[in-house]
């Protein structure tokens, strides 16, 4: 084997870091995060409070909901690029159903399952077409806002009481915040996203589903030839997209109590950005629920620590270049650690 | 490893298989059989119809015309997994594995072993390693670790992995494309000696090659085709790697 592989005597090989970044799809994007943060604490002042932290977590959690979804997705090898329209979508489902009066349990069920049957929906039009799904959910990405524009009447609703449905989906999570010293602002959508994240990361590394996902988007011929029904796991991954895209359209309609047309537009790229950032491949294979989620604490925490440092040519509302060239960053050094497992 | 069966009837039987793709006749009337425990070299240029016989008998294709006999009875294969289900395994030399998955979840793809905690299946990681490595090692493959990405492998080394899963879940003909042709003097060698292992432990083995020199070491008969028609069936000692190269390029008729 190559020079930089030694055998230790029990077997187990001593490796050069370079070979354990690129073993653990996730342990470069960890490192990252860390020394980012460090950086951060020690450069800007006002970052290292409990204010900053939750702000940053809050804002990562919607969107690290549907990064999930996508992240299982690019594993197997495909693109979801309407979970943005699926967002509004499970948001208005929600809130129209609340104001009709629905019991909160029912509003909550329907706004996973329209988006999750859309989801759906994307999958059998990839398989039954086989057009790429990139060009599949660009389609569908307008064709669901369509929808919900035409069930909407594109009006914005807005609702004013506070039921405690709300409360349970995206209010504060005071019996943490009690714990910690004053500034501490966490939400229940931490709860929401870190049981999504558990769950599918147990569904991805643990049960013979995700080994399906990982054999489908790797190799699809190789696990046909093994008897894996590559066209059902990606139709289950669409629907988990969807689902989870609904899931995020109630947090946010929890959180802000408003639903427009335009809710969620833009999350998909987020999403996908996320994804790579935390160490997903884009031509499949590849990837984790670990990632999605220092993917988008990464990302949420430039967006923190870039509007804190107040730089004069990247005002905050410039923030989108500060992803950008994360993302670029971030496929070269998965490239070139994909170079690393392969030359080996 | 014995076999119970009744072994008056070869383990395959093709009979008078005739092929056309439209105008194109690919295979005119071949006969082919493979012995139980057999090591049969398939040889034959590119267009001679190897690969088309072989896409027949695992039920890629089916045939235009003639008959196919598994284990003495009658078969007809509708798709690759009926063919499969009967224990015949194709080992494609790029199409074999998943590179981005460890050599265990490779090893057990599509059978893996789930355990139950409560209502939960769980996979079994830690039996699935175990059996991988005890099942490698028993056809004579040694591997560092079975988590290992099967990427970081060399060609040789994910050949072996690859004949040793067919092994292992009980594939009777096991049907190799080319193992051989992308790799180095000293991974051949290892990759012909799992073939001797696969067939000590009762397997029949195909090999489909137009690479003579590497089949000779190995093979217990030869097939040779050209043109979609049989040139012979030859047997271990009858011809030298000079007489079979020259029957596959038909500067010689016998």
């Amino acid at each position: 084997m190559s020079s930089e592989v030694a055998v230790s005597k029990t077997g187990t090989r001593l490796r050069s870091p370079r070979h354990m970044l690129a073993d653990s799809a996730t342990l470069g994007p960890f490192l990252t995060l860390l020394v980012l943060f460090v950086l951060f604490s020690l450069f800007i002042p006002k970052f290292l409070s409990w204010r900053s932290v939750s702000g940053i977590v809050n804002a990562a959690t919607p969107i690290g909901i549907v990064t999930i979804g996508v992240t299982l997705l690019m594993i197997c090898g495909e693109f979801d690029l309407s979970v943005g329209s699926l967002v509004a979508l499970g948001g208005y489902v929600f809130a129209m159903l609340l104001l009709a009066g629905a019991p909160p349990a029912l509003a909550a069920l329907l706004a996973v399952a329209l988006p999750a049957l859309f989801g759906l929906l994307n999958g059998l039009l990839l398989v039954w077409t086989g057009i790429p799904s990139f060009i599949v959910t660009l389609g569908t990405r307008s064709i669901y806002r369509g929808i919900v524009w035409l069930f909407s009447g594109g009006t914005l609703i807005q609702m004013l009481e506070r039921p405690a449905v709300l409360a349970l989906f995206n209010g504060r999570l005071d019996v943490l915040n009690e714990l910690l010293p004053k500034g501490a602002n966490f939400r229940t959508s931490l709860i929401w996203f870190l049981l999504a994240v558990l769950v599918f990361q147990y569904l991805l590394t643990r049960t013979t589903f995700g080994n399906h996902i990982f054999a489908a988007g790797g190799n699809a011929q190789a696990a046909a030839a093994q008897g894996v029904n590559v066209s059902r796991v990606k139709v289950i991954s669409f629907a988990f997209s969807g689902a989870l895209a609904g899931l995020t359209g109630i947090l946010l309609f929890s959180q802000f109590r408003t639903v427009r047309v335009t809710t969620g537009a833009g999350m998909e790229l987020s999403a996908i950005a996320a994804a790579v950032v935390g160490g997903t491949a884009l031509n499949g294979g590849v990837g984790s629920i670990w990632g999605a989620l220092i993917g988008v604490l990464l990302i949420s925490m430039l967006r923190t620590g870039v509007i804190l440092m107040d730089i004069p040519f990247i005002p905050a509302d410039n923030f989108e270049a500060v992803v950008g060239a994360t993302i670029v960053g971030a496929a070269v050094l998965n490239t070139w650690l994909g170079q690393g497992r392969a030359k080996r | 490893m014995g076999r119970t069966q009744d072994h008056s009837e070869p383990l395959v039987r093709m009979e008078a298989i005739v092929k056309r793709f439209g105008t194109i006749t690919a295979l005119d009337g071949v006969d082919f059989e493979v012995e139980y425990q057999q090591v049969h070299a398939l040889l034959g240029d590119n267009g001679a119809g190897k690969s088309t016989l072989i896409k027949i008998l695992t039920g890629v294709y089916p045939p235009t015309e003639g008959r196919i006999y598994f284990e003495g009875r009658h078969v007809r294969f509708s798709s690759p997994r009926d063919a499969r289900a009967l224990g015949i395994e194709t080992v494609y030399q790029d199409l074999a594995l998943v590179d981005t998955m460890s050599i265990t979840r490779n090893f057990f793809l599509g059978r893996e072993i789930v355990r139950r905690l409560g209502p939960i299946p769980w996979l079994d990681m830690r039996a699935m390693n175990e059996r991988t490595r005890s099942a490698l090692r028993d056809i004579g493959i040694e591997i560092r670790a079975p988590h290992e990405k099967v990427g970081s492998l060399s060609g040789g080394e994910r050949q072996s992995i690859a004949i040793g899963r067919a092994v292992h879940f009980g594939a009777k003909l096991l049907i190799l494309d080319e193992p051989t042709s992308a790799l180095s003097v000293a991974e051949t060698r290892k990759v012909l000696s799992y073939i001797e292992n696969a067939k000590a432990r009762g397997l029949s083995v195909i090999f489909i090659t137009h690479n003579v020199r590497h089949v000779h070491m190995v093979a217990d008969a030869y097939t040779i085709l050209r043109h979609g028609r049989k040139v012979g069936t030859y047997y271990r000692g009858e011809l030298s790697e000079r007489d079979i190269a020259d029957l596959i390029t038909g500067e010689r008729e016998r």
